[in-house]
C-alpha cells in the first residue's frame, strides 16, 4: 500500500516537471511531437527507476557512517550520483540506437542530455531528503518518471494540434510552451493537497 | 422590417480602409443580425446557416434559464440569511431587484472587459469579430459568486481572454476552457473570495466575528421610493442581525465535516435538487441545468456522450469510494454525489465546450468518463478544494489532444491492418 501511495504522490500530486519544475530543458525542447516525446518519457521513467535504488544502496552502505568505509563521505553524493546516471543513460542510448535507429536521431542530443535531466538528480535527491526506504525509492522513481512521461506526452499532443492555430508570431515555439506549461501546472494543482496515506483504510 | 434594417446597416456601414477599427464593430454587429453570403476560401466547408455565431447564441439561450433562476436566487438567499420572506415566492420583487443589482454589473464588467480585448485583437489582426466570447461572457457570472469584487472579476476575465485564448490564436484554438481559466485565476488568486462558507450569500458582512447584513446603498434607496410609491414592500435601511445559527456553509463543506446526515439537517434533498441554496449564481437549480443541456443535445451543439459518460464515470467512482468507506464523504451514497455541488453545471455547459474536449467520439467517452473519476476524486479526497469539477475538467483539457491523439493512431493502424489483410487476400 506504501508503494501505491508513493507512486500516486509522485506521479499526480507533486508532479517533478509541473509542482517542481525539474527537467525543463527536454520537457520543452523535446515535445514537437507524441512520438520523440513518447521515447524520452519511456527512457526517463527507466533511468529514473534504476538509479534511485541504486543511489540509495550507495548512499546507505557506502557513503553514511554506518557504511562500508565508517566515515561520512556524504560529499561524495553529487558526483557518484551524477555517475550511476551518467552509465544509465549510457545503457539506455545503446539500447536505443541499436533497437530504434529512428528514435535515436530524433531525440538527438536530449538523450545524452537525461544525464544531467535536473528531474533525475533531483529525484534522488528527494529521496535523500525525504529518508525514503528502498522499496519506496522504487516506487518514488518509477512514479516521477511517469509523472514526467504523462506531462510531456500531454504537452507534446498539445503542441502537434497547435500546429493548425494562428499564434502571434512572438510567441510561436518556446514562448507558447512555456505559456502551455504555466497553464497546465495549474491543472495539475488539482490534485495538489491529496494525502494518500489519510484514507487507507 | 428586415429590409429595412439591411438598408440601415448598409447606410452605416463605415469605410474599411479609412477606420479599420469601426468597420471591424460594425461588422461585428451586422453578422450578428444577418448571416453573412461571404463563401469561405480554402479548406472544406459544409454549407449551413448555423455559422460560428448562432451556434454561441444557442448556448447563450440555452442558459437563459439559469439566469432568470440565479438572479432570482441572489436575492432569495439574501432575505433567507436575514429572517425575511422565507418563503420562495415572498417578496419577489425585493429578491428580483436584489439580484439584478449584484448581477448586472458582473454581467457588464465581464463583458466590457473580455469583449473589449476581443474587439481590439480582431481590429488589429484584420479579422471579424469572432464571437468566441459570447459564451464565456454568458458563463462566467454564472459560475462567479454574487459578491465578488470588480476589479478581481476585471483581472480574471482579462487573462482568461489573454493568456488564454488571444495567446493561443482566438477562438477555436484555446486549450483551456475560458470561462474555468477566469475562475480557476481567482481560485488561486484571490482565494479568500471563493471559497469558505461566507462568500456564497450576496449581502453579508462578518463583523467581529458575527454576521449582519450589509448597508443597503443609494440604488436600492431609488427602488424602495418607487416601491413606496406602488404601495410595496422596500428594503428599508439594511443592517439586519441574521438569522441564529446562520453559517454560510455550503451542502459540500458539511458533507465534508460530516457526511449526509450533517448535509440533510440544513439543506432538504428537495432544497438542493430545485437549487434554492447558496452557492455560484447559476449552477444550483438542477433541472432547469437540465432542461438547458437538453435543448443543447436537441441542437447538436453540446454531445450526448460527455454528458452520460460523465454521469458514469461520477457514479463509478462514488461507488468506489460507497466501498472504500473511510471517512464521513466517502459514505455519502454515490447518488446523493449528484445532489451538492455543480456536476450539472459543469456536465452540460462546460465539460461539452467543442473545443476543449476530446474530437472523436471514442476520445469523448473516455475524457466525459475520466473527469467524472477525478472530479469525484478532487470533491471527496482533496481537503483543499470544496469541489472538484472546475479543476477537474480543466485537468482533462490538458489530455484531450493526448486522447484524441492515441484515438486517432489506433484508427490508423486498424484500418491500415485491413487494408493489409485485402491486399494479402488478392
Amino acid at each position: 500500500m506504501e508503494f501505491v501511495n508513493t507512486f500516486i504522490k509522485a506521479a499526480f500530486i507533486e508532479n517533478l516537471v509541473l509542482s517542481y519544475f525539474l527537467g525543463m530543458c527536454s520537457f520543452l525542447a523535446v515535445s514537437k511531437s507524441v512520438k520523440t516525446a513518447f521515447g524520452l518519457g519511456l527512457a526517463v521513467i527507466f533511468v529514473l527507476a534504476i538509479t534511485m535504488p541504486i543511489n540509495w544502496l550507495i548512499s546507505t552502505y557506502l557513503l553514511s557512517e554506518e557504511g562500508l568505509f565508517g566515515m561520512d563521505l556524504t560529499f561524495l553524493r553529487f558526483i557518484l550520483f551524477i555517475a550511476v546516471i551518467a552509465s544509465m543513460v549510457q545503457l539506455v542510448e545503446m539500447v536505443v540506437e541499436k533497437y530504434s535507429p529512428s528514435l535515436y536521431s530524433a531525440l538527438g542530443i536530449f538523450l545524452p542530455l537525461i544525464t544531467v535531466n535536473c528531474a533525475i538528480l533531483g529525484g534522488s535527491l528527494f529521496m535523500i531528503s525525504r529518508e525514503l526506504t528502498l522499496s519506496n525509492s522504487v516506487a518514488f522513481g518509477l512514479g516521477g518518471g511517469f509523472g514526467w512521461f504523462l506531462a510531456i506526452v500531454a504537452l507534446a499532443a498539445i503542441r502537434e494540434k497547435m500546429r493548425y492555430s494562428n499564434v502571434p508570431p512572438a510567441l510561436r515555439g518556446l514562448g507558447m510552451a512555456f505559456i502551455l506549461t504555466g497553464l497546465m501546472g495549474i491543472a495539475f494543482m488539482s490534485l495538489m493537497g491529496i494525502d494518500p496515506a489519510a484514507f487507507v483504510k | 422590417m428586415k429590409q429595412s434594417l439591411l438598408k440601415f446597416f448598409h447606410k452605416i456601414e463605415p469605410d474599411k480602409k479609412k477606420s479599420p477599427f469601426l468597420h471591424t464593430l460594425y461588422d461585428g454587429f451586422f453578422t450578428f443580425a444577418f448571416a453573412p453570403n461571404i463563401t469561405t476560401k480554402g479548406g472544406v466547408h459544409i454549407r449551413d446557416g448555423m455559422d460560428l455565431k448562432r451556434q454561441m447564441v444557442h448556448v447563450v439561450l440555452a442558459l437563459q434559464l439559469c439566469y432568470l433562476f440565479g438572479t432570482y436566487n441572489i436575492g432569495h438567499q439574501h432575505f433567507v440569511a436575514l429572517g425575511e420572506y422565507t418563503g420562495f415566492l415572498q417578496g419577489v420583487h425585493l429578491k428580483l431587484i436584489y439580484g439584478l443589482i449584484k448581477i448586472l454589473p458582473i454581467f457588464v464588467v465581464t463583458h466590457v472587459v473580455g469583449l473589449g480585448i476581443e474587439f481590439y485583437y480582431a481590429a488589429k489582426k484584420g479579422h471579424g469579430i469572432e464571437e468566441g466570447f459570447l459564451v464565456s461572457g454568458a458563463l462566467i457570472p454564472l459560475i462567479m459568486p454574487p459578491d465578488l469584487p470588480l476589479w478581481i472579476l476585471a483581472l480574471s476575465v482579462a487573462f482568461a481572454v489573454w493568456i488564454g485564448k488571444e495567446a493561443f490564436g482566438g477562438t477555436g484554438m484555446n486549450v483551456l476552457n475560458i470561462a474555468l481559466l477566469a475562475r480557476v485565476f481567482v481560485f488561486f488568486a484571490y482565494p479568500t473570495y471563493i471559497s469558505g462558507d461566507d462568500v456564497w450569500i450576496a449581502g453579508i458582512d462578518k463583523v467581529d466575528g458575527a454576521y449582519v447584513g450589509q448597508e443597503y446603498g443609494w440604488i436600492y434607496g431609488v427602488f424602495d421610493w418607487i416601491f413606496s410609491g406602488l404601495g410595496l414592500d422596500t428594503f428599508g435601511a439594511g443592517r439586519m442581525a441574521v438569522v441564529d445559527g446562520y453559517s454560510g456553509a455550503t451542502p459540500l463543506s458539511l458533507a465534508f465535516q460530516g457526511g449526509w446526515e450533517k448535509v440533510t439537517e440544513t439543506y432538504s434533498a428537495g432544497q438542493m435538487l430545485w437549487g434554492t441554496i447558496p452557492g455560484s449564481v447559476g449552477e444550483t437549480s438542477k433541472p432547469l441545468i437540465v432542461l438547458g443541456a437538453l435543448f443543447l443535445i436537441f441542437t447538436k451543439i453540446a454531445d450526448w456522450r460527455i454528458m452520460v459518460s460523465m454521469v458514469l464515470g461520477a457514479a463509478f467512482m462514488g461507488i468506489l469510494l460507497n466501498l472504500w468507506d473511510v471517512t464521513p464523504f466517502m459514505a455519502v451514497p454515490w447518488y446523493y454525489h449528484f445532489y451538492m455541488g455543480s456536476f450539472f453545471f459543469a456536465m452540460a455547459y462546460m465539460a461539452t465546450d467543442p473545443v476543449t474536449a476530446a474530437g472523436t467520439p471514442t476520445g469523448k467517452w473516455i475524457y466525459g468518463f475520466l473527469i467524472g473519476v477525478i472530479g469525484i476524486i478532487i470533491r471527496v479526497l482533496n481537503k483543499a478544494y470544496p469541489e472538484g469539477w472546475m479543476l477537474a475538467i480543466l485537468f482533462m483539457n490538458v489530455f484531450a489532444p493526448l486522447i484524441d491523439y492515441y484515438v486517432v493512431q489506433a484508427n490508423i493502424n486498424r484500418r491500415a491492418k485491413r487494408a493489409q489483410a485485402l491486399k494479402a487476400g488478392v
